[in-house]
């Protein structure tokens, strides 16, 4: 008698169930078929981007020495002929594009004996012209830099766990934060027409963190590799500009 | 009797099946063939996945996907004007899908910077993307 009363529940429980797990099933499965049919990959593809001045007309190119920009703070210590090496990065970032030539550094030295190298050149285009008319090439190129540094205290929070207390308790140090600035304005002269073709700011910075005694080593001493990485990233991001180059973009493929 | 009407229902049964067996199969060989296509292009294989997305387009005209995935694979390698009028072919035939139209205006914009007065440039006008 027990028997057959279970049996009856669960024919009862069964005939509730089959319903609903053959909808869910019926839905699972038209679900299945309607994602797979509109399944969508993406792929990044190559894509030429050109660059933003006539490469056509522009193939040849002085680099002249980069000014000092006269807002630079008194204090700051700036290592001497940053310029040239700022240039000479430049010379050789583009040397390396198959577009362009590029005055080398050696004959651009020789050329510019005697010449005074100074922010009012900026101001002078017919005299940038002229010289570069004296390079026999297309367009010159030169601009200023500024390097600034900013320092502050900083205080970094985190935990620290306690033997006496068993726990993690807060926990903070005071540091000192170094920033550096470095401001590079690039100027491209058309040797023909005596034109800025270009005139465009570029600002890299970095930061350090100091404790007392490495802020004022840092104070002191030299800052010549920070200039140099910081003039390398920005005039990266030039030549990346001014010379054809592929980046990379996402398509989609349909199934 | 019998046996005649047997028979006749089995072959008209048999006729019947391979008669609807054959888009079936058909069907099955274009989606082997895409699937096959995007693997090739995911391994950056363009060469081969146009190849295939080129079969497709044969034996089905009017596939929009495959026209679409050929015009990224031109576009891959380079070939804008091959991929500009596939583009427009597979935003011809399926209007609103979103994928079709995105690709597209994204080859159209690398056109339009490298300044290439192309043939295009009055269909492009009314290209259905402008009233996306």
């Amino acid at each position: 008698m027990e028997t057959n009363n279970w049996s009856l529940r669960l024919k009862r429980r069964g005939s509730r169930c089959f319903p609903v797990s053959a909808c869910i099933g019926i839905v699972f499965i038209a679900l299945t078929y309607c994602g797979c049919g509109r399944t969508v990959t993406r792929v990044s593809i190559p894509v030429k981007v050109q660059s933003e001045i006539d490469v056509s007309r522009y193939s040849a190119f002085a680099v002249l020495p980069f000014v000092q920009s006269t807002r630079v703070s008194r204090d700051e210590v700036l290592p001497q002929r940053i310029g040239e090496e700022i240039a000479s990065i430049l010379r050789r970032g583009l040397a390396r594009q198959k577009h362009f030539e590029v005055v080398s550094t050696q004959e651009t030295t020789r050329l510019l004996t005697g010449e005074t190298v100074a922010e009012d050149w900026l101001a002078d285009i017919e005299h940038l012209s002229q010289l570069g008319k004296y390079f026999d090439v297309k367009a010159v190129i030169t601009g200023n830099y500024r390097f600034d540094t900013d320092s502050r205290p900083r205080r970094y929070y985190g935990e620290r766990y306690s033997v006496q207390r068993q726990r993690y308790v807060m926990n903070y140090q005071d540091y000192m934060q170094k920033t550096y600035f470095l401001t590079l304005r690039i100027l491209i002269i058309d040797v023909g027409t005596e034109k800025v073709i270009w005139d465009e700011s570029y600002r890299r910075g970095t930061a350090e963190a100091h404790t007392l005694g490495s802020f004022i080593f840092s104070q002191a001493g030299p800052q010549e590799n920070t200039l140099r990485e910081l003039s390398r990233r920005a005039l990266a991001e030039f030549t990346r500009r001014i010379s054809p180059h592929y980046e990379r973009e996402d398509r989609y493929l349909v199934q | 009797m019998l046996k005649q009407n047997v028979s006749v229902f089995i072959s008209a049964v048999t006729l019947l099946t391979l008669l609807g067996c054959a888009p079936v199969r058909d069907r099955t060989r274009v989606s082997d063939y895409n699937r096959f296509a995007i693997k090739a292009a995911q391994a950056e294989l363009w060469n081969e996945a146009i190849f295939r997305w080129q079969q497709v387009v044969a034996m089905e005209p009017n596939n929009a996907k495959a026209h679409n995935n050929l015009g990224v694979a031109y576009e891959a390698l380079g070939k804008t004007d091959d991929a500009i009028a596939a583009y427009q072919r597979a935003t011809k035939l399926a209007p609103g899908n979103q994928y079709y139209r995105l690709n597209y205006r994204r080859c159209r914009i690398h056109v339009r910077r490298r300044g290439i007065p192309e043939d295009g440039d009055e269909q492009l006008e009314f290209a259905p993307e402008e009233a996306w």
